[in-house]
Parts: structure tokens; C-alpha cells; sequence
């Protein structure tokens, strides 16, 4: 738009022909005349709304110390109420702007602004903070001094609209232990939010996202919440999950999805999981803030939860989610982050879903995810290929058409490289979870894959690759790591010798950690690792009878003896299938094998086991008790 | 495993199962995801003696909801030129899940009772059975589970190729050494055509074991 007065409309982009209009603005912020003050500021709020661009440029140039001394020298209620709707502006979803306007000190002054007798200016005040408390910088609040909680009160209680939305607000970001929610519901909170919810937009909205941050796992404050007026209030922000607004649409959803995530038995009706399963799906297309939430959103409401999963599935959920995905165009971490996890949980139980899933050819975005620069993606898009990875029919499908994991064409073959090789890298991540999860999905992968599949991955990791991956500090990630192993020296003979490579050296490390009395999810996997080991060669069993006894006999701590005795019958079972391998009839060793068991009280044990609670320990029992007697052992 | 097909076939009968209150069965080591056997089909007919090759291997097992799957291999199969495979989805007979009726497939009470009452180690509970459909029966600590397998479709060859898949099995797996028995039923195909399999370890002298993350 054209102007005739000297306004630098061209901040950012004409440098070198603005810096006398900026010092221009500057003096002028600095001038005694009220007027010209006035004026600057009004010209510099005007530029910077909504204008990212002018904000960096004006915060660079130091505008926001400039305002906040206009905002704590003036007497003149039109300048406070100028300066304080600039500064408002650099914080209004702009992280810079808010740490430059905390920085500049202004937070007192702002709140000093509520206490004014001029309406306007208190206007001005709460929504300027109001901004402020959308950020995470935002200082946080102590409910727990009385005082504090007084003044929220009277914030909330407030008849001006902004006001109040000021004290919902700061209860959504300062809250955030059991003993906050406690205290503020203790103290009426809730009876006072609930009155905001007949309120205008921003008050409905920022108590919707208080109410949401109040009532977060924790179930009192829940049934004190639907026990309001006998539930009055639940079907309020139920009723406004249909509201026009898509913002107000979200938050009330995710009320909702908190409510049922702490206390699903208020959550029996179909009828309403169902809708808000529908709900969430379509603000997904929602381009903004909301869309990116709403992905969040959804992940959370079905996460574990078989049923509501069904209702996402059979709403189209995959197709909605892989669609957006596929638009091409550069989407919000956040909104990436929601979508892959979302499809993660879609993945995680049902069946259906996988194959869905993977039909929809979704590969290559899964492995540009697993590439992305932000932690929380990656992480999310690890959970998801695990998860669809779990398909017992991808191979199946595979086959019978191109349309999944063909690993015969060159094409797949080199995503499949792709995948492999960006698993491996995040199974070093500085985050466990990480590490787990891809782990997880290595495990999965080499679930009775080919050789061609196996050499491929250790030739990525190699021994030293896998010595790490298996005295890893986190005993979660060492359960996937060695669960990844097992499956790795299951199926050819030929597989076992990738525990021999480099002098045994993964098969060492394999025996260090059983022996260091490991917990009874990783011995399990260890004891496979053994199990697979031992179902090979002579050679095999006696490098297994290596670990379980080694010389000099002092290392020793006859873990096997504990694990036999360990209440978690998988572990039993695990261990007595090392046995049965290790004396194997058709072995030459075997008796031998046989007679060191005996002398190490193995045997001995076993038989004290025949009538072993569990009916699949039981029968290994016998087994290896009728081997035993084959032997001439009674 | 495909079998001639003889004529065309109706679409099965879907019914309701009969959930009661027990748990689901115990894992079995040896009936697990990644578990292979291997053994013949007897498909002969008053023409012909014959027995196909089968493979099986079990690629999912959840013992929860009774169920599990895996894919079927036929060797030589007369008509086709490389071994047929099909993908099987079972169900576990747990009481919970699923009961010795079949109710649906084409089996009535009679065809089920006729074809479990084949395998020995059903005779124990065939009167339990007869009485109340086996509904007082704890199969926890049996060391026989009995399942249903119904293949769901090919996965290497069309459904052109001149075989069916129509019919479902009736199986029964032993704990203790892993072997298999089963019977197929089809109204339209050979009665009683055998399975026998044992598990198989590729040439190892062990058992080995692999596992995803089931949560």
C-alpha cells in the first residue's frame, strides 16, 4: 500500500536508505513531547503485527529497551497503553520478541499496568502479558504463596474479559504439578473457570487450555470437575468441540482427551470417543497452530487404546494422515512429530492398519523422517517404522505384489540400505528412547530376514558396533540390543559365526553382561542369544559352555543356577533350551557337555524343577531329564 | 495348504464366537513367531494315492486375543509350476477366544466333533466336549493345543491357478515335541485329507528362536 508520509514501510529489506527514518523513530521514542512519543510508538507497533520480518529487524535495531522506557517513565495513559500494545506484539508467537521483552524488564511494569483506574490502560496491560504467558519463557508462578494465589483470584474474577483471560492463562503455563493442581482446585479454581467458558472467544479458549492443564492425570480433579452442577460443565466443552471456531474446536478437544486420558469412565458413551476421533481427524487439515496440536492431539487420545484406535481406522485416519504427509509441502516439527506417532499407535496393535499402512507406499517419507533435523521427529518416525515393521503379513504382502517391502528390487533394496543404515545411527543417539526404539525396529527387521538382509546390517554395525549397543547403560536398550542379536544368529547355520567375528568378541561381551546378575527382560535375551548359538556346530555349543563356565573358574558366579530359580518363567524356559542344545543327541560332545552340567549342579536342579509350575518349563524339563538318563545319569 | 478345486463355493457362514471368562492359554516355546515345520498333506482320492510336501512357518502368535498366523508352502503340487504358498490365520481353542465349535466355514457341531474326535489326544475332553461344548474345560496345563487354520489367500500364484483354499484345517499341536496333526475340511474336497508335520531346524543340531516386539 502506498503512503505519502515518511513511514519506512521498507524496514527490513532497504537497509542502507532506512537507517536515518530508523534513527529517526528511535529519537522520536525518546522525545519529551508526549505527542511525538505517541506518535512513534503507534507507527512502530502498526509495522511490527503480524510481521516477523519487521519484528527481527526492529528487535535487532533495540526497539523493545526503547518502548520499555517509554512504558516506565510515562505518566500518560495513551503512551502506557501504546507502549505496552507494542510490546505485546514482539512477544505474540515470536520467542526472540518475548526474551527480549523479559529481558528488558518489563514484566513487573506490565503487571503493575492492572492496578491502573483507567480501564483501557488494564486492557492494554493483560493482553500484552497475556502473550507473554503463551511463551515457555514466561516466568512461572507460584500458586503456593497466598498472596500469588489472591491476586489470580482477582484476576480471574475480573470483569474485563482480558483480565480474566490473563488469569487462565497463567494458570496453563505455570501449572504443572499434582500439588498446583491440588492447591489451585482447593482453592475454587475450577468454580471459577467454568463461568469463563459461557465467556467471549479468548476466555473460553484460555480456560479451556487452563481447565486441560488443571485436570491433567489427576483423577480427583477430574471428578471434582464432572461433578460440577452434576456434570453441566463436561457437556459444555463437549458441545464445544462443535463450536465455529477450529481453535476452539481444538482445545476443547483436547480438554477432552486429557479428561478421558486420566478418567476414561466418563468416557463410556461411543457416541462421543467417536466424535472426537472425527473431530481431531479434521482439524488435521487445518494449516495452522491447530492442525499442528491437533496431530498431538490424536496421538495422545489413542495411545494404547485398542478400541479408539478401531474408531480412527475405520474413520480413515491412515489415509487422512499418509495424505497430508504426502502434500509435499514443509510441515511444523510439531505436526510431523503428532502424525508419525499417530500412525505409530495406528500401527501398534491392529493389523489392519499395518497393511494399510504399508500399502499406501509411505517408505520413502518414513526415511527422509528418520532423517529430519529435529530429535522428536526422528524419534516419532522411529516408533512408527517400528511399529508398521511389526506386520507378521508385510512379508506375505510382499510377495504378492510390489507394493510393500519388495527387498528383490534395486529400488527397495537401497531404501531398505537407507533404513538400515539411518537405524543404526539413531541406535547412538543421545536420547534412550531413541536408541530403543530404533533398536527395536533393527530387531524387527531382522526377524527371519535373509542373508543377504543380515550381512547387509552388520556390515553397518559390525562387532565393535554391537559390543556398544549391548553394554549400553540403559538395561531397556541392551534388552533390544540383544533381542536384535538373537534374531540375528537364528535361522542358518552360517548365521552364528557373526558372534565369532573378531576372536568372539560379541559372544564375550554376550557372557560378561549375563554374568553381571542382569535384569530378568535382558537375561531372557541373553539366554537366546546362547540358546541360538548353541543349536549349531560342536564348535558352537563349546564356545556357549565357555560363557556359562569360564576358566578361571573364580569369574564364574553360575548365573544359570539363578536364572533357573528366577520367578519369570521365560527366563527358565530360555535357559533350559540352552541346555537341550548344548546336549543335543545328535552332538559327539554332548555327554561331556553333559557331565560338566551335572558337576556344576545344573543337572541337579532340573530335577527339582519336573513339576514346574509353568507347563512349558515342565516338558523342557523332561526333556532334558530323559537326555539325561540316556546318558546313564538317574 | 491350496487343494483341487472341485466345484464352486459358497461364501463361508460368519458367526459369533463364544467368548468366556478364562485366560488365554500359555505360550508354548515351540509354537511361536519364527517357528518352522515341515511334513506332507494326504490328498489322496479314490482315483489316487498322493501326499503334497508342506511347509508352515508361524509368523504371529497372540495368545490373548487366540490368535495366530503364519504361511503354508505346498511342494509338488501337480498343477503348478513352482510351490504354492499360502497365507493361514488360526484360532486358538482356549475357551476364551474360541471353542471346539467351529460355527461357521461350512462345519456344523457334527462335521467338528467328526474330525477332533480323529486326533488321540482329544479323547480325554470329547465327553466334556459332547456335554457342554467344553466350556467347563481348563486347557491351560493340556499339553495339546487345538486350533482352526483358515487360509485367507495366495500369496505366489493367482487365484486362477486351478486350486482352493476354500476349506479350513483342524489342528492339533503338541507341546512336547512340536509336532503337528491336522485334517482338512472342505463339503467339496477329499474328506479327511492328513496333515503331519514335525518342527525343523535347517540342518542344526538345536532349536533356535526369533522374536519381535510384541507390547
Amino acid at each position: 500500500m502506498p503512503t505519502s508520509s515518511s513511514s519506512s514501510s521498507s524496514f527490513s529489506s532497504a537497509a542502507s536508505s532506512s537507517g536515518n527514518r530508523q534513527a529517526d523513530v528511535f529519537s522520536r521514542l525518546a522525545s519529551s513531547d508526549p505527542e511525538v512519543k505517541l506518535k512513534a510508538l503507534r507507527e512502530v507497533k502498526n509495522q511490527i503485527i503480524g510481521n516477523r520480518t519487521k519484528k527481527l529487524s526492529f528487535l535487532k535495531l533495540g526497539a523493545v529497551p526503547a518502548i520499555a522506557s517509554a512504558l516506565s517513565d510515562s505518566e500518560c495513559n495513551s503512551i502506557l497503553v501504546q507502549s505496552a500494545a507494542a510490546l505485546g506484539s514482539f512477544a505474540c508467537g515470536f520467542e526472540a520478541g518475548v526474551q527480549a521483552v523479559l529481558d528488558a524488564g518489563v514484566f513487573p511494569l506490565l503487571l503493575r499496568l492492572l492496578t491502573s483506574s483507567d480501564e483501557k490502560v488494564v486492557d492494554a496491560g493483560a493482553r500484552s502479558l497475556r502473550m507473554i504467558f503463551q511463551s515457555n519463557q514466561a516466568p512461572k508462578y507460584d500458586f503456593l504463596q497466598e498472596k500469588n494465589m489472591k491476586f489470580l483470584f482477582s484476576l480471574l474474577n475480573s470483569e474485563n474479559e482480558n483480565v480474566s483471560g490473563l488469569g487462565a492463562s497463567i494458570i496453563a503455563h505455570a501449572c504443572g504439578t499434582t500439588v498446583q493442581q491440588q492447591v489451585l482446585c482447593d482453592a475454587g479454581v475450577l468454580e471459577k473457570l467454568v463461568i469463563l467458558l459461557d465467556g467471549s472467544l479468548s476466555q473460553r479458549e484460555a480456560c479451556l487450555e487452563s481447565l486441560a492443564t488443571v485436570l491433567k492425570n489427576n483423577p480427583e480433579a477430574v471428578s471434582r470437575f464432572v461433578g460440577l452442577e452434576a456434570g453441566r460443565y463436561l457437556s459444555s466443552v463437549t458441545e464445544l468441540t462443535k463450536d465455529r471456531y477450529p481453535r476452539t474446536r481444538l482445545l476443547s478437544c483436547l480438554c477432552l482427551v486429557v479428561i478421558y486420558n486420566t478418567s476414561p469412565s466418563y468416557f463410556l458413551n461411543m457416541g462421543t470417543k467417536s466424535s472426537l476421533v472425527t473431530t481431531l481427524l479434521e482439524l488435521l487439515n487445518d494449516h495452522g497452530q491447530s492442525g499442528d496440536d491437533a496431530a498431538l492431539g490424536l496421538s495422545s487420545l489413542i495411545a494404547e487404546k485398542e478400541d479408539l484406535q478401531k474408531l480412527a481406522y475405520e474413520a480413515n485416519a491412515i489415509k487422512n494422515i499418509v495424505d497430508i504427509l504426502k502434500t509435499g509441502s514443509e510441515l511444523h516439527p510439531k505436526r510431523l512429530q503428532g502424525l508419525f506417532l499417530s500412525l505409530a499407535e495406528l500401527c501398534s496393535k491392529l493389523e489392519d492398519c499395518r497393511c494399510s499402512f504399508l500399502s499406501l507406499e509411505m517408505l520413502d517419507l518414513l526415511v527422509n523422517a528418520l532423517r529430519h533435523k529435529n530429535a522428536d521427529v526422528r524419534t516419532a518416525a522411529c516408533i512408527c517404522f517400528r511399529n508398521a515393521a511389526r506386520s507378521v503379513k508385510v512379508a506375505v504382502l510382499g510377495a504378492l505384489s510390489n507394493i510393500v517391502l519388495d527387498f528383490s528390487s534395486p529400488k527397495s533394496t537401497f531404501i531398505e540400505y537407507g533404513g538400515i543404515k539411518q537405524l543404526i545411527e539413531l541406535s547412538k543417539s543421545m536420547d534412550p528412547n531413541a536408541r530403543c526404539s530404533a533398536l527395536r525396529a533393527l530387531r524387527n527387521l531382522m526377524f527371519l530376514a535373509d542373508n543377504k538382509r543380515k550381512e547387509l546390517f552388520y556390515s553397518e554395525v559390525k562387532a565393535q558396533g554391537f559390543v556398544s549397543l549391548i553394554s549400553d547403560p540403559e538395561p531397556t536398550v541392551q534388552e533390544q540390543a540383544l533381542a536384535l542379536l538373537r534374531n540375528l544368529v537364528d535361522g542358518c547355520i552360517n548365521s552364528i559365526e557373526f558372534v565369532f567375528d573378531e576372536d568372539g568378541l560379541i559372544l564375550d561381551t554376550v557372557g560378561k553382561q549375563l554374568r553381571k546378575s542382569p535384569q530378568a527382560h535382558m537375561a531372557i535375551q541373553g539366554m537366546y542369544v546362547l540358546t541360538n548359538v548353541a543349536s549349531g556346530t560342536e564348535l558352537h555349543k563349546e564356545a556357549v559352555m565357555q560363557q556359562l563356565f569360564p576358566q578361571p573358574q573364580a569369574e564364574s558366579n553360575n548365573f544359570m543356577l539363578k536364572f533357573l530359580q528366577s520367578h519369570e518363567s521365560q527366563l527358565r524356559s530360555a535357559t533350559v533350551w540352552t541346555i537341550i542344545n548344548l546336549i543335543s543327541p545328535s552332538s559327539p560332545g554332548a555327554h561331556d557337555r553333559h557331565v560338566k552340567l551335572r558337576d556344576e549342579g545344573i543337572i541337579p536342579q532340573l530335577k527339582n524343577m519336573v513339576n514346574d509350575a509353568c507347563l512349558d518349563v515342565k516338558i523342557r524339563i523332561r526333556t532334558v531329564l530323559s537326555q539325561s538318563m540316556s546318558f546313564g545319569d538317574n | 495348504m491350496p487343494v483341487r478345486v472341485v466345484e464352486s463355493n459358497a461364501a463361508p457362514q460368519v458367526s459369533g464366537n463364544d467368548p468366556g471368562n478364562r485366560s488365554p492359554l500359555p505360550p508354548s516355546s515351540l509354537l511361536a513367531a519364527g517357528q518352522a515345520f515341515s511334513g506332507t498333506q494326504n490328498v489322496s482320492n479314490q482315483q489316487k494315492e498322493e501326499a503334497w510336501r508342506v511347509n508352515v512357518q508361524i509368523q504371529g502368535v497372540d495368545l490373548e486375543h487366540g490368535y495366530l498366523c503364519g504361511t503354508m508352502e505346498a511342494l509338488n503340487v501337480p498343477m503348478a509350476d513352482t510351490p504354492v504358498i499360502t497365507f493361514w490365520e488360526g484360532e486358538i481353542v482356549d475357551g476364551k477366544n474360541y471353542t471346539f465349535y467351529t460355527g461357521k466355514w461350512e462345519a456344523t457341531r457334527e462335521d467338528d466333533m467328526r474330525h477332533w474326535s480323529k486326533f488321540p489326544s482329544f479323547a480325554p475332553l470329547q465327553g466334556q466336549v459332547e456335554s457342554d461344548g467344553g466350556r467347563q474345560l481348563d486347557l491351560s496345563n493340556y499339553p495339546y493345543i487345538f486350533m482352526r487354520w483358515k487360509e485367507q489367500y495366495f500369496v505366489n500364484v493367482g487365484t486362477d491357478c486351478g486350486l482352493t483354499i476354500a476349506g479350513f484345517y483342524y489342528v492339533c499341536f503338541s507341546c512336547s515335541d512340536g509336532s503337528i496333526s491336522g485334517f482338512y475340511y472342505d463339503p467339496n474336497s477329499s474328506p479327511f485329507q492328513k496333515l503331519e508335520l514335525k518342527t525343523v531346524n535347517e540342518g542344526k543340531s538345536g532349536f533356535s528362536f526369533s522374536s519381535y516386539e510384541l507390547q
